[in-house]
């Protein structure tokens, strides 16, 4: 069961990371539109530290505004960053 | 590796030293950091985007047989049930910031892949110097 669907605005949590992370720095804290929703999979957390059988998640990618990633983006407006987080990193946004 | 003679010693002090810095400031060896100074220092070392940087060498590069036997070594072990590629991205981190900057990409796969079977019990360092030096000899590399 998805808590997010395509269309949904979504923030990236912004909690301490230490010695591994797939949820990329620059994403911390930014908001975003799901734009595709991927299978359920064992977390980066489990899989990284060898807990092969772990907790399962919903899988979401996430659509970014460069602009909204990088202050002094210097590319178009139109132009986009599309990136993958398991559920327990986004919260909703309104 | 191979420093047996006091050149060859001296030879591999003067390259670790290009890879250090000359002076170490008063934070060396430190009884306490700030808060900042441990957060750059804690920074996962994968998570680069963002980061100032260099031209990036974008030429096409055909993988050489070292590099495909190391692709192929990581899936093999991932079959056998002994990792996973996430675990392999995590090893990489904690080969540290020199090694894996310093480091080619699939070279950093194999010293993870060396060290997680060390961890793990499945081989033994002795037998991975052992391997590490038949090899050596078998490529006539120069200690």
């Amino acid at each position: 069961m998805s808590r997010f669907k395509i269309g949904d605005r979504v923030t990236v949590r912004d909690i301490p990371s230490i010695f591994h992370t797939r949820t990329q720095g620059y994403t911390r804290g930014r908001t975003g539109v799901v734009v595709a929703l991927r299978p359920e999979w064992v977390i980066p957390e489990d899989e990284a530290w060898g807990r092969y059988e772990g907790r399962r998640e919903p899988f979401y990618i996430v659509r970014f505004r460069q602009q909204d990633l990088w202050p002094d983006y210097g590319g178009a407006p139109l132009d986009t960053l599309e990136t993958e987080f398991s559920e327990r990193w986004l919260d909703p946004s309104s | 590796m191979g420093t047996k003679s006091s050149s060859a010693y001296a030879a591999l002090m003067e390259c670790i030293r290009s890879h250090a810095p000359a002076e170490h400031g008063v934070a060396n060896l430190p009884l306490s950091i700030s808060q900042t100074r441990a957060e750059a220092l804690l920074h996962v070392v994968h998570d680069v985007g963002g980061q100032p940087d260099g031209p990036i060498d974008k030429s096409l590069h055909k993988p050489a047989h070292w590099e495909k036997s190391t692709h192929c070594t990581a899936e093999c072990l991932a079959w056998r049930g002994h990792w996973v590629s996430e675990e392999r991205r995590r090893r990489e981190n904690d080969l540290g910031e020199t090694l894996y900057f310093g480091t080619p990409y699939y070279a950093r796969w194999l010293l993870a892949a060396a060290k997680m079977l060390l961890d793990k019990g499945l081989i033994t360092p002795d037998e991975l110097f052992a391997k590490m030096e038949q090899v050596r000899a078998r490529e006539e590399i120069a200690a």
